[in-house]
């Protein structure tokens, strides 16, 4: 059988169930034209020879009616009752000519009762015309013997000669009857010996294919099923019989060999993947603690950012009460920088009196330092005789020394005049310092005088700066109340948005803590997938590639 | 009157009390005019001083020796007014309101000197003076006569008066 081995498994089949098929076909056929045979056979008979022999039947109980009507009106008195029998007889006739007219119709071609009924018809159209010719003419005329003569001989031959060709044909119809159904018999017995037979070859060429087949790809699969075994128990490294063939097995074959060896090359490459997997889980295990923890961290310092902005909040509370505050502050600062420039403008006058003032003393003082001059220079004078004086004792001490003895009164005259121009010397010596000092004096004056006058030309430029400045002041204090008052605004709105930022940070809280809790089964998480990767190495493991 | 009154009023009669001129024989003491230059006292005999004249304008004069200051009228008279400290070689004085011009004579020769204070009459005794300092030199070896104890130094006018110095004319 190993000239079947190259097919392809559907012409394998094909080519199996086509040898049984063929016997089918046979058979099929077979019984199909027996069948039509015996159908056929039936039909003739029952559309010719079974229809003929019915009207002829017919025909023949017609016929004895006529008979039977015609020798009653022999006897018939009542001429109602005979021309009634003349009727009948008379559609009697034309009923019987109908039915010998269809059933030759049927049968008058056949070479078996054709010409029979031929002559049948002649002998019935001869046997109504001489009755209706002679006999009811007869009757008629009341020569009932006549009638009876002429009925009983010759019309008597007559109607049995044609009773004889029906019976006649009927035979015929019959034999041929009998005829048929024994071919029928014959036919289905043919049939039935090659059904037999059929069945025989068909039986044995079913074997034969069963054990094709089981050769052809259930031992194949067989030996690829063991490897399967192999494989599926873990052993990569199984040899796979070398496979030639071009049919499907040898194509399961060669791609279950590929198959093996990317499995081999899959499974090393999983081996490897695993040892990844598992390290990497580690370090997954180890990342994921270390942000468990940092989580931890970030939840507390979340919670200590919450309390800090609760501070927060309340010194924005505090600060909202120090800005109305301020606000209020702020609006009393107006009404004061309004009344500092009332006193500014004041001082403006006082300072403008304070400068006339200075300028009256300024002008004194001057006067005074003048006068004092003119006393200097009289001083200067008096210190001048003093000194000439001096000179002049001097002179005269010279002039007694140069005396002599004579002189000696007068040397002490002389020291008298020195001592006294001394006196004056100092007298006027202490004048001059005096004099000196009033002098330093005024001049100090003077020069605070000036300074005075330029201070308060200084003040009064200051005191209009200065109006000028608490003007711009009130101004700006102005600004500032309204700026503050904005500021309350500002600040009330800071501490509602402060208030929301507390609320925020609190849900903030809450998520941490549920972060840090979702970190925690992270890291269970990690735990298990790096358990898994363990055991996905040791399951791996088990492979032989 | 309490003591403290009192004690104030004696130190001042004390103060005002003058000292009793002793008579001194004339042949003991040379009667002088003591004056000041500079730091320095100094005396001339009153015998060689003609007046004290204050300081006027002085008209300096062109062409003379640096310690001539110029020529003063005097009641009328031309006077040649020396610069004594610059005669001496000492720092030159500051002329001042009360410099004086010290107007010496000896015979025929004239001449003013500055001071710068004219301190009054003094009678020197003789056997107060010493010799002059050994250190002196040149002109003020020249013209020194003696030094008190209270180093007052004692010119010699006439010297200064006949010193050629002050003898200007054709020759300088």
């Amino acid at each position: 059988m190993n000239w079947m081995a190259n097919w392809r498994t559907r012409s394998k089949l094909l080519f199996g169930f086509g040898v049984i098929l063929v016997f089918f076909v046979v058979v099929v056929f077979t019984a199909y034209g027996t069948i039509v045979m015996a159908q056929n056979s039936q039909k003739k008979f029952l559309e010719e020879d079974y229809y003929a022999g019915q009207r002829l039947s017919e025909i023949r109980a017609f016929l004895n009616h006529q008979r039977v009507g015609l020798l009653q009106m022999l006897f018939m008195k009542d001429p109602a009752a005979k021309s009634r029998a003349i009727e009948d007889i008379r559609e009697a006739t034309r009923i019987i000519q109908e039915k010998l007219n269809e059933a030759f119709e049927r049968v008058g071609q056949d070479a078996l009762f054709g010409p029979k009924l031929l002559e049948v018809r002649a002998a019935y159209k001869e046997f109504a015309e001489i009755r209706d010719a002679q006999v009811i003419p007869l009757i008629e005329r009341k020569k009932f013997s006549e009638a009876e003569k002429l009925v009983m001989g010759m019309q008597l031959a007559r109607y049995g000669k044609l009773r004889d060709g029906l019976l006649e044909i009927f035979n015929a119809i019959e034999a041929r009857a009998k005829e048929n159904v024994g071919a029928s018999n014959k036919s289905a017995a043919f049939s039935e010996k090659i059904f037999i037979l059929t069945g025989i070859a068909a039986f044995l060429a079913a074997i034969l294919l069963g054990f094709a087949l089981e050769r052809g790809i259930a031992n194949p699969l067989r030996a690829i099923s063991e490897a399967a075994e192999t494989i599926a128990a873990g052993d990569f490294t199984v040899k796979m019989p070398p496979h030639e063939r071009r049919d499907e097995i040898g194509t399961l074959s060669r791609t279950f060999k590929t198959m093996v060896e990317n499995l081999r090359v899959v499974t090393q490459q999983i081996k490897e993947g695993a040892g990844v997997l598992a390290a990497s889980s580690g370090e997954i295990l180890a990342a994921t603690t270390q942000v468990a923890s940092s989580a931890t961290e970030t939840a507390t310092a979340v919670s200590q950012t919450t309390a800090t902005v609760e501070e927060v909040k309340q010194t924005a509370q505090l600060s909202n009460q120090k800005a109305k505050h301020v606000s209020e502050s702020a609006k009393k600062a107006v009404e004061i920088s309004q009344s500092g420039r009332k006193a500014v403008e004041e001082s403006i006058g006082g300072m403008t009196r304070i400068r006339e003032q200075m300028e009256s003393i300024g002008e004194s003082i001057m006067k005074l330092s003048e006068q004092s001059q003119a006393i200097g220079e009289i001083i200067a004078s008096v210190g001048d005789l003093a000194e000439q004086s001096n000179l002049l004792s001097v002179n005269a001490a010279i002039e007694a020394a140069k005396a002599g003895e004579q002189g000696k009164g007068f040397a002490v005259v002389a020291q008298e005049v020195k001592a006294l121009a001394e006196q004056s010397k100092q007298a006027t010596a202490q004048v001059r310092t005096m004099l000196g000092e009033i002098q330093k004096a005024t001049s100090a004056v003077v020069l605070s005088a000036e300074q005075g006058s330029k201070a308060v030309e200084l003040g009064m430029r200051q005191v209009t700066q200065s109006g000028e400045s608490i003007r711009a002041l009130s101004e700006s204090v102005a600004d500032a109340a309204l700026a503050a008052t904005q500021i309350a605004a500002s600040s009330q709105q800071q501490f509602v948005g402060v208030d929301q930022v507390a609320s925020a940070m609190e849900s903030i809280k809450q998520a941490s803590t549920q972060n840090a809790a979702g970190t925690k089964q992270v890291e269970t998480a990690a735990q298990n997938l790096a358990r898994l990767g363990s055991n996905l190495k040791q399951l791996v493991e088990r492979f032989r590639v | 009157m309490d003591d403290k009154t009192k004690n104030i009023l004696k130190r001042r009669a004390a103060a005002l009390a003058r000292p009793q001129v002793e008579p001194r024989p004339a042949s003991e003491f040379v009667e002088t005019l003591e004056f000041r230059l500079g730091a320095e006292r100094f005396a001339v005999e009153t015998s060689f001083v003609r007046e004290v004249y204050p300081l006027k304008e002085v008209t300096p004069l062109p062409g003379t020796p640096d310690f001539i200051l110029g020529a003063m009228n005097v009641r009328g008279q031309v006077v040649t007014i020396n610069d004594l400290a610059r005669w001496l070689e000492l720092p030159e004085s500051a002329r001042t309101a009360g410099s004086k011009v010290l107007i010496l004579r000896d015979g025929e020769m004239e001449c003013g000197f500055l001071a710068d204070e004219v301190v009054g009459m003094r009678a020197i005794a003789c056997d107060e003076l010493e010799e002059t300092l050994p250190t002196l030199t040149g002109i003020r070896a020249e013209c020194l006569k003696g030094v008190t104890r209270d180093r007052t130094v004692l010119l010699d006018a006439g010297k200064v008066l006949a010193s050629p110095k002050l003898i200007i004319g054709g020759k300088q």
